[in-house]
């Protein structure tokens, strides 16, 4: 059957013949069908033919349409025989289709199988209008589309057939000639096998829906599958190009795979993963399970881990940084996939970046001592000269008097003039001194509202190769809440600068005690901010009373300026600066500086 | 020509200048002051025996540049430094150029006065020398080419006879040339014209 010729013959019929004018009551003769002498029923015929159609049902299903249409053609006797479905398309049956096509004829009109008729304007629409069995004469009158269609049609008895009580198409017999007529028998045998087109319709239609099923979840697999192949080659090349480690495993702990690339990080070979001898939770060293735990509740919550940096122990002990982010896969939620980085590099240049600070710090640091100390003995030589001048004018103009006294040679208007420059001169030098002091109180000074606290970490970072250089330990206990304070930042970064230092350089001598510096800032009673400095160094001896003085110091070194110089810089803050003992060893300097109104 | 010793005195501080002046003026010594290294150099070498009480530091050419020149025109005059913040190094560095001493303002008036007094000695003590090698030198030079000769010979331990012998002459003519050399040089003895001799040939030997 081709659904070319189907088609053209239909569009033939109903193209080019005119519509008839017979009424559909002209060509019905049902009524006559009880007025005709009934041949007697054949029981055992129509068994006979009810089970070969079932076994036919059962074991060709392909074929059950043209087995029912045989065994109408032999039942009935008739000339032709065959039956009509509902489709949408033509070709598949659909209750709600708009055509009738003939997917199987028996007898003398077999050729015209695959032909078919409108449902809105036909013999089989008919019977499904009226929901019952008719009996046509030459329905070609009414239906002229049907007149090509020969033989002839002398009689035709059409049965309609059900699916869930909606007709879904008809079963016929048709007679070409006067040879019989159908009677009553022929009705009710032509209604019994209309039942069975029924059930052999849905088996069918349940079948075909039933390929189509499976077809279609044929097609969807192998798309799957296509698709499954694309990915898994994808995934492949991404796993051995072994640019990233990848590892998988379980949330007991187990490693159930790995790349390439994961075994040199971890310096591990296959065989190890393969045997369950390395585990991901004896890769990682004790410090970072935490890290691990909270990576694995975040695997729980949301099926993945952002990445993080953390440590794996390499098979010689040795550890490699990594970065690591990974993925439940779907399923049990147990096995996970993970992508791993080596940050050895990353680290090796952050370290360097980090020794290049250090040394800058360290510069820093030495740079600020040199200046200190070329300032201060700037500052000494020149305030020396300055004072020692007019000194040295006194002592002289002196003596000379005294020497001439002595002789008691000299003459009033000589020592008058003497005693004036002598006078004179140590005025000059007092105002030496006054000088310098204004100088240092007068010191440039640019205020702003200051955190204490960034103070102290800006000069200990400052001072943080010092520390490390000289093996001391830092205690901070720095309080958070503190009001700010008003001050130069400069200012009180040298003043914290020479305590620190002070410190330290106190502490190099020390072999049998820990190096400790201790650096504190709270608020004491009055409300201001008060910062310590203490050091289990030297400390300042039996001359504690003169680490204020000028030029006093215990350094082999030391210009014995800063201590007078800090006070002076923290005095003019509106603060003071305390230096006591500290206990049981070393120094203890604090000072106060006012909360900021 | 003046023979009266003077100081001089290099500060650039007006009151430490005075006070110098009146100070060494007290033990009754010359002083001429100066408030520059530059001022100071026009008037030296002296005549008289002198010697310098110079300051360090200094505007223009400090202390130590003085005494470097002095020293390139051979003009050796004592130095005593006084600073007001000296450095050993600085010290040690005046102290092997030559100066006397090395005082740090302020300073005692007997360690200056001290060394002012030493300066002044050994530059008298110099000038002294100096002016008996110019003398013995002019008699010396007074001597005729051939005297010279005999006495050149005779302070190395020759004999007349020896002498004689050398120069191809006779030991009598040697014996005269001998006596009036001498009488020239005013040597009583032998030994008076060999140490006369060595004085000028160490003067002759030494660079200038």
């Amino acid at each position: 059957m081709s659904s070319d010729s189907t088609s053209r013959v239909n569009t033939a019929f109903e193209d080019s013949i005119p519509e008839a004018g017979a009424s559909l009551e002209s060509i019905l003769c049902t009524e006559e069908l009880q007025r005709r002498p009934s041949r007697p029923p054949d029981y055992e015929k129509e068994n006979r033919a009810l089970v070969a159609l079932m076994s036919a049902l059962a074991d060709s299903t392909s074929t059950i349409f043209q087995t029912l249409a045989d065994t109408i053609l032999d039942i009935t006797q008739c000339d032709s025989a065959g039956l009509s479905l509902l489709t949408r398309d033509g070709q598949k049956p659909d209750v709600c289709g708009r055509r009738f096509y003939w997917p199987a004829i028996a007898g003398m009109w077999n050729p015209h199988v695959g032909g078919g008729t409108p449902r809105n304007f036909g013999p089989c629409g008919d019977v499904l209008d009226q929901d019952r069995t008719l009996l046509f004469r030459h329905f070609e009158r009414r239906y002229p589309y049907l007149m090509p269609v020969i033989p002839a049609a002398e009689e035709c008895l059409l049965v309609p057939f059900y699916v869930a009580g909606r007709a879904v198409g008809t079963i016929w017999a048709i007679m070409h000639s006067d040879r019989r007529q159908f009677d009553a028998e022929d009705d009710r045998v032509m209604a019994s096998l209309g039942k069975f087109a029924s059930s052999a319709y849905q088996a069918l239609m349940n079948i075909e829906d039933l390929k189509f099923q499976v077809s279609e979840r044929e097609k969807a697999e192998a798309e799957v599958r296509e698709l499954a192949r694309g990915l898994e080659a994808k995934i492949r090349r991404l796993v051995e190009a072994n640019v990233v480690g990848i590892v998988m495993w379980n949330l007991e702990g187990a490693i159930t795979g790995a790349n390439e690339a994961f075994l040199r990080m971890v310096q591990h070979n296959i065989e190890d993963i393969a045997s369950g001898r390395v585990r991901w939770t004896e890769l990682t060293p004790a410090e970072w399970r935490d890290r691990d735990e909270r990576a694995i509740t975040e695997l729980k919550t949301t099926g993945i881990f952002q990445p993080f940096e953390k440590e794996y122990f390499r098979k010689d002990g040795s550890r490699v940084p990594v970065l690591l982010g990974g993925a439940l896969f779907e399923g049990d939620g147990n096995d996970g996939v993970a992508f791993v980085l080596d940050l050895t590099g990353q680290k090796r240049a952050q370290e360097k970046l980090q020794e290049a600070q250090q040394s800058l710090y360290a510069t820093q640091v030495e740079l600020a001592q040199v200046s200190r100390v070329t300032t201060m003995g700037e500052l000494t030589a020149s305030i020396a000269h300055e004072v020692n001048q007019p000194l040295t004018a006194v002592t002289n103009n002196a003596n000379a008097c005294l020497r001439l006294l002595a002789r008691g040679s000299i003459e009033p208007d000589v020592l008058r003039q003497a005693l004036e420059e002598i006078a004179a001169d140590a005025t000059r030098a007092s105002s030496v001194i006054a000088g310098i002091r204004a100088f240092i109180k007068k010191a440039p000074a640019e205020t702003s509202q200051l955190d204490i606290n960034e103070v102290i970490q800006e000069v200990l970072a400052l001072v943080d190769h010092e520390l490390q250089k000289n093996r001391i330990a830092v205690e901070r206990q720095l309080t958070r809440t503190l009001p700010l304070v008003t001050a130069d930042r400069v200012q009180l970064q040298q003043v914290l600068l020479n305590l620190i230092m002070n410190g330290i350089e106190a502490m190099t001598a020390v072999t049998n005690r820990p190096r400790v510096l201790w650096v504190q800032s709270r608020m004491d009673e009055s409300g201001n901010v008060e910062v310590a400095v203490r050091d289990s160094g030297t400390g300042f001896g039996p001359e504690e009373d003169r680490v204020f003085t000028p030029f006093f110091t215990t350094k082999a070194n030391g210009m014995g300026m800063g201590l007078p110089i800090s006070r002076s810089l923290i005095e003019s803050h509106g603060g003071q600066l305390l230096a006591q003992p500290n206990v049981p060893h070393g120094a203890a300097l604090s000072f106060t500086l006012p909360a900021a109104a | 020509m003046s023979t009266a010793p003077v100081v001089f005195v290099v500060d650039d501080d007006p009151s430490v200048r005075h006070s110098l002046k009146f100070l060494i003026g007290t033990v009754g010594l010359h002083v001429e002051t100066f408030d520059s290294a530059e001022g100071a150099l026009q008037k030296l070498p002296p005549d008289a025996p002198s010697c310098l009480v110079l300051d360090v530091r200094l505007h223009g050419l400090s202390g130590l540049d003085l005494q470097r020149q002095l020293a390139e025109r051979d003009c050796q005059v004592p130095i005593i430094f006084i600073t007001g913040h000296g450095d050993i190094p600085m010290s040690v560095r005046a102290m092997k150029a030559g100066a006397i001493e090395f005082l740090t303002k302020p300073f005692r008036d007997q360690d200056l006065l001290d060394a002012v007094r030493i300066a002044l000695e050994r530059d008298r003590a110099r000038r002294e020398q100096g002016k008996e090698l110019a003398e013995l030198q002019s008699r010396f030079d007074s001597l005729t080419a051939r005297e010279q000769e005999v006495v050149s010979l005779v302070v190395s331990g020759l004999l007349n006879k020896q002498i004689a012998d050398q120069l191809g002459t006779a030991e009598n003519t040697i014996k005269v040339h001998r006596s009036r050399a001498m009488e020239k040089m005013h040597a009583q003895s032998l030994a008076e014209l060999v140490r006369m001799m060595e004085k000028i040939n160490r003067l002759l030997k030494k660079p200038s």
